[in-house]
């Protein structure tokens, strides 16, 4: 092994969401001199104003740092990874180039269920795991009982364990120490073919498709012609680089690096995180492992309230998938809301972000529809399709059965807790698998549960069931056959398609007359009565009325102040013009967004 | 413009104590605030009146406040000067608004004898409690007694105005009012429904500290039904949403307001609107006052655009029975039957509104929904 490798470390630290872990990595970077503190901006890596915003870590950014121990200097490459479940694969990509992983745990809050998640991903990839316990600062912290936790939980020795405050810039020293002595240092082999790891990429506008990479064997170098194993295609390679943590050319990559490549790739689909890159004249003979196709599981319609830009919706979209390959979309056309896209997502937060960054980035009013996830349905006649909008949903006559997707929850939760969560669980057709106590003040609870039910405020009844103090992870282990019906709203005798969803049967009845109450609510009253009906192929199952508009009338000009009158009229009427006209009935945009958080604590 | 008619309007911004609903430009004022004050608005109507040369004035009123609070000389005094400086028409309508208990026997022979010919009292109700409520300062029993005294005085065109949707009033209280208000003779009554406005003790009573329940929209369009009933068969034609008349006595003044009509407000908290123009009124005592005498700070004015003109015409013209002529919206350029056909035939056929002799207008029992119409027939 060539002894450049023996002073390269490459690690990623992993936590629960707040846990700590962009504010560690900033510290790292501060203490090995990086970016100079002028430069520091809080929460470096985090590179999107959203990220900032919500303090949690969406795309990954890596980082080179150099650290001088006992006289000689190492590199040390970080890869920060998002702490969401909705993530969890890129998490494991950016895992699979690493050696070892910061694993920091809340000494006030102890194991999470993504800290578990995660520790769990990084054993699975072989890493070498650095417990390190975080926000020794809070007068709550528990330094004791969190390495106890980490070594009965997760079951990695926690004696030797840094006890830091990255807030405040207490012991970092120590974890740059432990780094670079139990991480083991690269050992690929420098003479062989070509074989990098892409653990992301995104799109820059001259330099194409750009390939954030760990380099196992061989090596990369400008004019090389490489080969991307899973696509099968070829390019010459323009550019390559490090991460200083702003991207710096250098001459070559090689085994044990962390960096870029960059090779006039002109879709962000070619670059596919997980895909092996080899030397296309003298190729790899095997790619690496643990390659898997990212797909959608929440779908949802997206609308504009200013129907005529559509054209600006769909640039939006096209920019963001730029540089979020995960992101899917195809055109849409609904009867309510016009002409729009039906957007895939990894999961809810995906969801969260993608229409907040068309909100904010884009200037967009849009109407998101309920989400829903993907459906196989089989058709009496032999055919299957995946379905994830309701209105394309064939009619029950054709319909031999249907299944949906399942995934294993698990739930981290204090035991007081476990009554109501169980009852939230079963509530949402949830089938019991396993509890058990870590120790005296943490439980972990499994249960197999339809997604479907997930995406329908599942988080904030758990949330709302146990104070805040449940965490939960969850992984898609297959489809399962179940009774699901269309459930339509019917507003004055016309179906509504945004409105629209499938439910489970036993479901539908409770969301049905939900779904009614809550439009009651939220839509105005017209000038004719109007009722809500919902209905299950064609049955009514539930039903309200809007009463008709008696009282609204601008008071009268006194003194002959006219203009304020006009001028509350003309704001009456900027806000009617995000209505959307369902025949003759007005609907406030919010309205598709409501019979969502019709939850089970009102119905 | 859609008619001749020029109004003045003339702001007395002093009260005896604020109403628990009230959010207009009022204060309690001592004897050298209010002369203080009559002076620059005498001031103000002698000077302005150059611009006003060559109109035709036929209605003139005095709104406030409680332009009965003041020393009727004050009173006399500006209409001394509206009769010095303005070609006043012969049948030029003069209404003064009146509190109950602020009214003598010898005001109202001084307003009558300077020319004034209207009364219009601010009773808002009849039960004690309910006056009580709102904060003013009068009773039943003085509200009666001040329409009996503005009659022996000569004032035959009196006004009263009731508010609907007071905390614990009833339909049957409304009605009661009105009967007592037809038997003691007033020929107009003006029936406002209560709104809260933000910053007024009613509002913090009713939204903030919730120590108050008002009646909700079904409620008060009840009540609103149970007066409209009774007037009609009285004889009270309601010529605007929330005005009724017998024959003859509609208030020019407003119609002339709801007629998109040209006017000049004098005084504190006074707007105007000639020659296309709506001019601000100043809020503040000594902004008016350095703008009557020095013309320091200039006025805000808006000058009115096609659509703006279009808004109007229709925000205003709407509340009236007889609705707006498609004429006059024709001449603003704004074909209204063609552009908006397709709501307009919904409406007709549902009989939310109805074209007759060349106006549009809001059904009978649609009026609550007036504001919906318009903003659904603007341009």
């Amino acid at each position: 092994m060539a002894s450049r490798q023996k002073h390269i470390r490459n690690f990623c630290i992993v936590a629960h969401i707040d846990h700590g872990k962009s504010t560690l990595a900033d510290r790292l970077i501060e203490k090995t001199g990086t970016v100079s503190s002028r430069d520091m901006s809080e929460q470096l890596l985090d590179s999107m104003e959203l990220e900032k915003e919500r303090g949690i870590t969406i795309k990954l950014t890596p980082t080179r740092m150099f650290y001088t121990k006992d006289g000689v200097e190492y590199t040390l490459n970080l890869i920060d990874t998002p702490g969401h479940v909705d993530f969890t694969y890129e998490v494991s990509r950016s895992l699979a180039a690493c050696e070892g992983a910061i694993l920091i745990v809340d000494a006030s809050q102890g194991v999470e269920a993504q800290t578990l998640a995660n520790a769990y991903l990084a054993i699975d990839n072989n890493l070498e795991i650095l417990p390190v316990i975080n926000k020794i600062d809070l007068p709550s912290a528990n330094i004791e009982k969190a390495k106890a936790e980490i070594e009965d939980v997760i079951g990695v020795p926690a004696d030797l364990a840094p006890c830091i405050s990255a807030k405040d810039g207490i012991n970092i020293e120590q974890v740059l120490d432990q780094i670079i002595e139990n991480v083991p240092c690269p050992n690929g082999d420098e003479n062989a073919p070509l074989k990098a790891l892409i653990f992301d990429s995104y799109y820059d506008n001259f330099k194409g498709a750009v390939c954030f990479v760990r380099i196992f064997d061989g090596s990369c170098k400008i004019g090389d012609k490489i080969l991307m194993m899973q696509t099968g295609k070829t390019y010459e390679v323009t550019e390559v680089g490090v991460f200083t943590p702003n991207m710096k050319p250098c001459n070559i990559l090689q085994a044990g690096d962390v960096g870029y490549i960059c090779a006039s790739i002109k879709n962000l689909l070619d670059t596919k995180v997980g895909d092996t890159i080899t030397n296309a004249i003298t190729p790899t003979a095997e790619r690496l492992a643990g390659y898997k196709e990212v797909q959608p599981v929440v779908f949802s319609g997206i609308f504009l309230v200013d129907g005529s830009k559509y054209g600006d919706l769909k640039d939006a979209l096209e920019k963001l998938k730029l540089n979020d390959a995960s992101l899917t979309f195809s055109p849409e056309v609904s009867k309510a809301l016009g002409f729009g896209f039906r957007c895939g997502f990894l999961g809810l937060l995906h969801m969260d972000i993608i229409t907040e960054r068309l909100e904010r980035e884009f200037n967009l009013d849009i109407i998101t529809t309920a989400p829903s996830v993907s459906y196989n349905v089989y058709k009496t006649n032999g055919d299957c399709l995946e379905v994830s909008n309701p209105s394309v949903l064939p009619p029950v006559a054709e319909i031999d059965r249907m299944e949906e997707p399942m995934v294993k929850l698990s739930v981290f939760t204090p035991p007081e807790y476990v009554g109501a969560i169980m009852e939230l669980c079963q509530d949402k057709r949830g089938v019991y698998k396993d509890l058990q106590y870590l120790d005296k003040q943490r439980v972990r609870l499994e249960y197999v549960i339809p997604l479907g039910e997930i995406i329908y405020d599942f988080f904030d009844s758990l949330k709302s069931r146990t104070k805040g103090y449940a965490s939960l992870d969850y992984e898609i282990i297959g489809f399962e056959k179940s009774d699901l019906v269309k459930l339509d709203i019917l507003l004055n005798g016309e179906p509504c398609d945004a409105l629209s969803l499938i439910t489970h049967r036993e479901k539908a009845y409770a969301r049905g007359r939900g779904i009614a109450e809550k439009l009651k609510k939220v839509i105005p009253r017209q000038m004719f009565e109007v009722p809500i009906q919902a209905c299950i192929g064609g049955k009514i199952i539930a039903r309200e009325t809007i009463s008709a508009l008696r009282k609204d009338v601008l008071a009268k000009c006194y003194g002959g102040d006219i203009t304020r009158k006009r001028k509350l009229l003309e704001k009456q009427k900027e806000g009617k013009k995000r209505m959307r006209k369902i025949g003759s009935i007005e609907l406030p945009s919010e309205a598709f967004m409501s019979i969502l958080k019709t939850n089970d604590d009102e119905e | 413009m859609n008619n001749n008619n020029f109004g003045i309007y003339i702001h007395i911004p002093f009260c005896m104590s604020k109403c628990a609903y009230c959010s207009f430009v009022s204060k309690r004022a001592n004897e050298a605030e209010i002369k203080e004050y009559f002076k620059h608005l005498n001031r103000q109507i002698k000077q302005e009146s150059n611009k006003f040369k060559n109109r035709h004035i036929t209605s003139i009123y005095f709104g406030g406040g409680t332009p009965s609070f003041v020393d009727s000389r004050y009173i006399v005094e500006v209409m001394e000067h509206l009769n010095n400086f303005y070609n006043l028409a012969n049948d030029c309508e003069i209404t003064i608004e009146c509190n109950p208990c602020s009214i003598t026997e010898q005001k109202l022979n001084d307003y009558k004898k300077s020319g004034i010919n209207r009364i219009s009292f601010g009773v808002q109700s009849l039960s004690d409690e309910c006056l009580q409520i709102i904060g003013r300062k009068h009773n039943a029993k003085q509200a009666i007694l001040a329409v009996e005294l503005a009659k022996k005085c000569g004032f035959e065109n009196i006004s009263a105005d009731l508010l609907i949707g007071i905390p614990n009033q009833t339909s049957s209280m409304l009605l009661r009012d009105v009967k007592m208000l037809v038997g003691a003779g007033v020929k107009h009554i003006s029936a406002y429904m209560l709104m809260l406005e933000e910053g007024t003790r009613l509002y913090e009573a009713v939204c903030i500290n919730k120590s108050i329940s008002i009646a909700n929209d079904d409620e008060c369009v009840n009540m609103y039904n149970c007066a409209y009933t009774l007037l009609k068969k009285e004889g009270y034609n309601r010529y605007e949403i929330s005005n009724f008349a017998r024959a003859g006595y509609e208030c020019k003044h407003n119609i002339n307001y709801w007629q998109s009509g040209e006017y000049v407000g004098f005084g504190l908290s006074a707007y105007s609107f000639y020659d296309n123009k709506r001019i601000d009124g100043f809020n503040k005592f000594d902004d008016y006052y350095s703008f009557v005498t020095q013309g320091i700070p200039a006025e805000s004015f808006e000058c009115l655009n096609k659509k703006q003109q279009i808004e109007e015409t229709l925000m205003l013209g709407l509340r009236l029975q007889k609705g707006i002529s498609l004429k006059s919206l024709l001449n603003l350029g704004y074909d209204i039957l063609s552009e908006k056909q397709e709501v307009i035939s919904l409406y007709i056929k549902n009989q939310i509104i109805q074209i007759e002799d060349g106006y549009l207008k809001v059904a009978d029992n649609m009026f609550g929904a007036t504001n919906q119409i318009i903003l659904n027939l603007l341009p």
